[in-house]
């Protein structure tokens, strides 16, 4: 079968089998099995399907485009001798012509099925597929695999009922409620939906419908425990925290739309052969050697009132149609609209810090860790936090130069502050979130200085290695029922399997690799990464100092990372009824984590014909090979190709700094936590501001309270009590004037009214009365009367018709 | 001068009245009834006097030996002892006196003596002195339809009324039909209830 | 004046009605038994007659020619006919009363007095 036409089929199942896994789990949830543990059974033979559906998109994908191209510099520096004479090659390759034929992409787009058409706005459930979306698939459905089968163990309590100890009832008894086993698993069924969708999307409308679906799956699975109020709390910061950056969004949408009046990434054949085309091919034409270019549409935008006149001056809508043509082209020498496509990228932008929980937005991340471990690791790690940084990638070819230096800017922030804060936190889960929010930083800031593949490959490495970390800590709170790493200590010998796994984890988060040869998946991404960044601040030397933040972030990376394991783990039990309560997890638990520490090692591994960097090269977006040669606003500002930071002279310096960096950072772990040359204790209270400073997190939700909550709170209140002052007496003002209309009322009734009609009815009650006796019923007595009457008629008429006829 | 019919009209006259206040005044109701069947009988008289034998005749048939008859049944029927608890008080008689008294000279007064024409003297100075024929034949044409009196008639204003009394008579027959059948539907009541009663 | 000389007139007949009618009257007035009752109505009933057959004689008369005649003597055989009906209905009802208060004294029956 044609690849055009097996990709969208096998997507296509892969993407809807967990929708109807969803639907089916809505419809009979509880009737699945007792308290419906049939649905985990359902939904994970649902994702699974959708794994080998992918891995076999993935197979065919392979077998047409096998990975050949481009990776030749990258082998080089690892010293593979037999592609030593290729890396002369690639310096041909840097001149834009010989690009050409790469520019773009391998892809295929087409819209499944149109939405709705309102005029131009088309609303279509699209696809877009290339190899970053393959990869994607797979490693969503991999990891969503592992997460389900994880989650028969970790959520076997929601069989029965459930007695919450962190919930009470309003008497104050801990709260007892039936088990959700079936909707933690619809809930995940709707995500993987959500996530899928979310990656296959044709066009930005799309993505946008999933953003927001995944973002209420997370909402549901972090309030999953509802009756706890933290839990509560923390899906509510999440969903709000996420609508700010939304609203950027939406701002970006708008601008694009109106600019290009298309949603579709890429061009579109409709029916009659006509193409329509998409964002990238208009942003980045052929015809200009597929440099960044502002649109027309956007020229026009920029220049309306100017495009306006023209038009009321011409004669003709065809003349007027020449003459625009010929000012744009005017125009677009003077930059005119490039604020524009600054503005549309720092919207989508803005979005993707939401989700993705960069600096300022990155609050709601930790709080997240209130739902289930496994929805922890699924979705706030390895998946949806990570769809921000993907759309980042998959919307590379609109962003300015000066958009990226945005990117790395926040990126450089998230990660050195999450990671300064992961130092401190106690909380087992928190470490781990702050360490996520600080590892999407470095992909952020990697996509933000040029390092397109770097920055998706990282994606990828992370989301294995913070997925095998997240359930292991899951594990470990399975057994102890505590999150506080101060409780716990001395585990491995409870538990190996878990403890050895997360070793590999953290080995692998850390960046643990021979400097130069194999490492573990993450020593690849992250090398890459710093390389990229050094290579950034020789283009730009006045932003050579993000590099070395990056490389300070590394260490402290493998600092908290060994602090948590060895805390954990290492040492003597520090509470004993938690060590003796401990135990291993079930085989439902840890071989999910045999099977990820598996890809957590080897993910990054250079392998020939099979490596991710290779992958990712096969998808880079059409025109970004070169970097970003020069800016408009910021005229020091050079995004350099990613290829040239594989050159050895960039590549051997950092990769030695970045392990040495790793190595401080764990020896000086081992140092405070493992022998014990340092006492933390003493430390902490020497630099108790920092210490003070770091355990309040930066002082961020402080700052946001301060800033955000209270004025609003203030507001409401003032608010509130101009409705008690004034509307509310206005109010009951007027009720109390009706009351006394109605009282007045009332006394007109019942003295005048009522008093008419009462005599009234007492009157001809009272004649009736007199005319009783008349009637005697006694016979002799009517008679009587007749004769009477009779004798009086005669007389009356008598003596009527005497006065009449007399004269 | 005696007139013989006068004399005659008094000989009824005078015993009719006499009797019907003895109705009145009599508190036995079987007096009354005797004294009623005296006082309609010399009424009987009366019609002969006036010429009106056949309506003489019915008088006698119908009132006295049917009518009557039926009130004495009546009365023997009902009649259980109790007349002395019936009498009633001298108010009453008082009332009904006085209103009896307006009455007769209300009618006497406006009625019987108010018109000459009426009075014995105009009589005795215009009166016909033709025989009186006998009514039976032509009353039973008129009850068939047909007047046989008027058919000479030279004004129009009585010729008009020469119509017969066929409907009126074919009414009253089906009236009677209707009255018996009603009167002995009464009568049964009490047998009905008797055997409701025993039931 | 010497009543006997004097042809009779409609207004002897005329009185005698008058004296029949109004004992009828006092007689209903004044019986408390229902069959006096009925004899009272039965004396109304003939002065009433007595006043049809008078007025149809043409010999009592000044203005002979206004007489009543035969149609005066069938209105009298019709009020004997409906005397004799009402005899018997009110009979039966008199019956009926007697059955029903168990004495025929019309003051007892008064239940639909106001």
């Amino acid at each position: 079968m044609e690849l055009a036409t097996l990709l969208p089929l096998l997507l296509l199942l892969a993407w809807l089998l967990p929708l109807a896994s969803f639907t089916v789990i809505v419809f009979a949830g509880p009737r699945l099995g007792r308290a419906g543990h049939k649905a985990g059974y359902i939904a994970t033979g649902a994702i699974g399907t959708s794994l080998v559906l992918s891995l076999i998109a993935l197979g065919s994908w392979l077998w047409h485009h096998p990975i050949v191209s481009t990776h030749h510099d990258e082998a080089a520096v690892h010293g593979e001798a037999d592609r030593h004479g290729e890396t002369g090659n690639h310096e041909e390759h840097e001149t834009p012509e010989a690009h050409g034929e790469h520019a773009s992409p391998v892809h295929f787009t087409d819209d499944w099925y149109t939405l709705a058409e309102f005029g131009s706005l088309k609303l279509t459930i699209g696809y877009y597929i290339d190899a970053l979306t393959l990869g994607m698939f797979v490693m969503v459905s991999l990891i969503a695999t592992c997460i389900h089968v994880y989650s028969f163990g970790y959520m076997h309590e929601e069989l029965e009922d459930v007695t919450d100890p962190l919930a009470s009832t309003s008497s104050g008894k801990p709260l007892v409620r039936a088990g959700r086993f079936h909707r933690f698993y619809q809930y995940l069924s709707l995500f993987c939906f959500s996530m899928l969708g979310l990656v296959v999307a044709g066009n930005i409308a799309m993505v946008f419908v999933f953003w927001e679906l995944v973002g209420i799956c997370s909402y549901l699975l972090i309030g999953f425990y509802i009756e706890r109020k933290s839990a509560s709390n923390a899906a509510n910061k999440a969903f709000i925290v996420n609508r700010v950056g939304d609203f950027g969004m939406i701002i970006g949408l708008m601008v694009l739309f109106g600019g290009l009046g298309t949603f579709a990434f890429g061009d579109i054949e409709d029916a009659n052969g006509t193409v329509h085309p998409g964002i990238f091919s208009q942003v980045r034409p052929d015809e200009n050697g597929r440099e960044l270019t502002v649109p027309d549409g956007l020229v026009r935008m920029a220049a309306a009132s100017q495009m306006d006149s023209i038009y009321e001056s011409m004669p003709s809508a065809e003349e007027a149609e020449i003459q625009i043509a010929q000012r744009i082209t005017e125009l677009r020498k003077h930059n005119t609209g490039y604020w524009l496509l600054i503005l549309a990228g720092l919207g989508i932008f803005c979005g993707c810090v939401g989700k993705s929980a960069q600096f300022p937005l990155h609050v709601w991340l930790p709080d997240a860790m209130e739902g289930p471990t496994p929805v922890s690791a699924l979705i706030h790690a390895a998946t949806m936090v990570a769809a921000g940084v993907y759309l980042v990638g998959r919307f590379y070819p609109v962003f300015a130069p000066e958009v990226l230096l945005v990117i790395a800017y926040v990126g450089c922030a998230t990660l050195f502050m999450a990671a300064t804060i992961a130092i401190t936190a106690t909380d087992i889960k928190r470490v781990l979130a702050y360490s996520t929010v600080s590892q999407l930083g470095y992909m952020m800031f990697s996509l933000g200085v040029g390092g397109w593949a770097a920055g998706l490959f990282h994606l990828f490495t992370h989301a294995f290695f913070k997925s095998l970390l997240f359930l292991c800590s899951g594990s470990v709170i399975h057994a102890c029922h505590t999150n506080e790493m101060p409780e716990m200590g001395g585990l491995r010998k409870k538990m190996p399997w878990t403890a050895w796994t997360m070793l590999a984890g953290c080995l692998a988060i850390s960046g643990a690799g021979i400097p130069l040869l194999y490492g573990l998946s993450g020593f690849h991404s992250k090398d890459s990464i710093l390389a990229q960044a050094f290579s950034f601040g020789q283009r730009s030397p006045s932003q050579a100092w993000l590099f070395w933040v990056a490389a300070a972030g590394a260490a402290i990376t493998a600092f908290y990372m060994f602090r948590l394991w060895f805390m954990t783990f290492a040492g003597k039990p520090r509470n004993q009824r938690v060590y003796d309560h401990a135990h291993e997890s079930p085989a439902s638990m840890y071989v999910p984590l045999v099977i990820l520490a598996f890809f957590a090692v080897t993910a990054g591994w250079p392998v020939p014909g099979l490596n991710l960097p290779g992958l990712l090269e096969q998808a880079r977006p059409v025109g970004t090979a070169e970097g970003f040669p020069g800016s408009v606003e910021i005229a020091s500002l050079v995004v350099p190709a990613e290829h040239l930071s594989h050159l050895d002279a960039v590549h051997r310096p950092v990769s030695m700094i970045a392990s040495g960096a790793a190595v401080t950072g764990f020896l000086i772990a081992v140092l405070f936590y493992l022998v014990r040359v340092f006492n933390p204790e003493t430390v902490r209270r020497a630099l108790w501001p920092v210490h003070a400073f770091l355990i309040h997190k930066w002082f961020f939700d402080e700052l946001y309270d301060l800033v955000f909550v209270k004025p609003t709170l203030l507001l409401a209140q003032v608010a509130g009590a101009l409705d008690r002052l004034v509307i509310d007496r206005l109010a009951d003002g007027s009720a109390r004037f009706c009351v006394a209309v109605a009282r007045i009322d009332d006394l007109i009734d019942r003295l005048v009214v009522d008093r008419i009609v009462n005599g009234l009815g007492r009157l001809t009650y009272g004649f009736g009365q007199r005319l009783r006796p008349l009637q005697s019923g006694l016979l002799r007595q009517y008679v009587v009367m007749i004769a009477v009457s009779t004798v009086a008629l005669f007389l009356l008429i008598f003596f009527y018709r005497n006065m009449t006829l007399l004269p | 001068m005696i007139n013989w019919h006068t004399l005659f009209f008094f000989l009824f006259a005078i015993p009719t009245c006499l009797f019907a206040v003895a109705v009145v005044v009599s508190a036995n109701v079987v007096r009354m009834a005797v004294c009623l069947i005296a006082s309609l009988a010399c009424v009987a008289g009366l019609y002969f006097l006036a010429a009106a034998d056949f309506v003489g005749a019915m008088q006698l048939m119908i009132y006295v030996g049917g009518t009557l008859v039926l009130l004495v049944f009546g009365v023997m029927l009902t009649g259980q002892g109790g007349y002395a608890s019936m009498k009633i008080t001298s108010t009453n008689w008082l009332m009904a006196g006085l209103s009896g008294g307006a009455l007769l000279i209300l009618l006497l007064g406006c009625a019987a003596l108010s018109v000459d024409a009426w009075s014995p003297k105009t009589v005795a100075q215009s009166a016909p002195t033709a025989e009186a024929e006998p009514t039976v034949a032509p009353l039973g044409m008129g009850l068939l339809g047909i007047r046989v009196d008027r058919l000479s008639q030279p004004e129009a204003t009585l010729q008009s009324g020469m119509s017969g009394y066929f409907l009126p008579f074919e009414i009253v027959s089906v009236h009677l039909l209707v009255v018996l059948i009603g009167a002995a539907y009464l009568a049964r009541t009490r047998r009905r209830r008797e055997a409701e009663d025993s039931a | 004046m010497f009543i006997l000389g004097q042809p009779v007139s409609l207004s002897h007949y005329l009185v005698v009605g008058a004296i029949l009618f109004v004992c009828g009257i006092v007689c209903m007035a004044t019986k408390r038994n229902a069959i006096g009752v009925l004899m009272g109505v039965e004396l109304v009933l003939n002065g009433a007659a007595v006043n049809f057959v008078a007025f149809s004689c043409p010999f009592l008369r000044a203005d002979s020619h206004l007489a009543l005649g035969l149609d005066g003597h069938l209105i009298t055989l019709f009020i004997i006919v409906l005397a004799a009906a009402e005899a018997a209905v009110a009979l039966a009802i008199a019956l009926c009363y007697y059955n029903t208060h168990a004495t025929i004294d019309v003051d007892e029956g008064d239940e639909l007095k106001g």
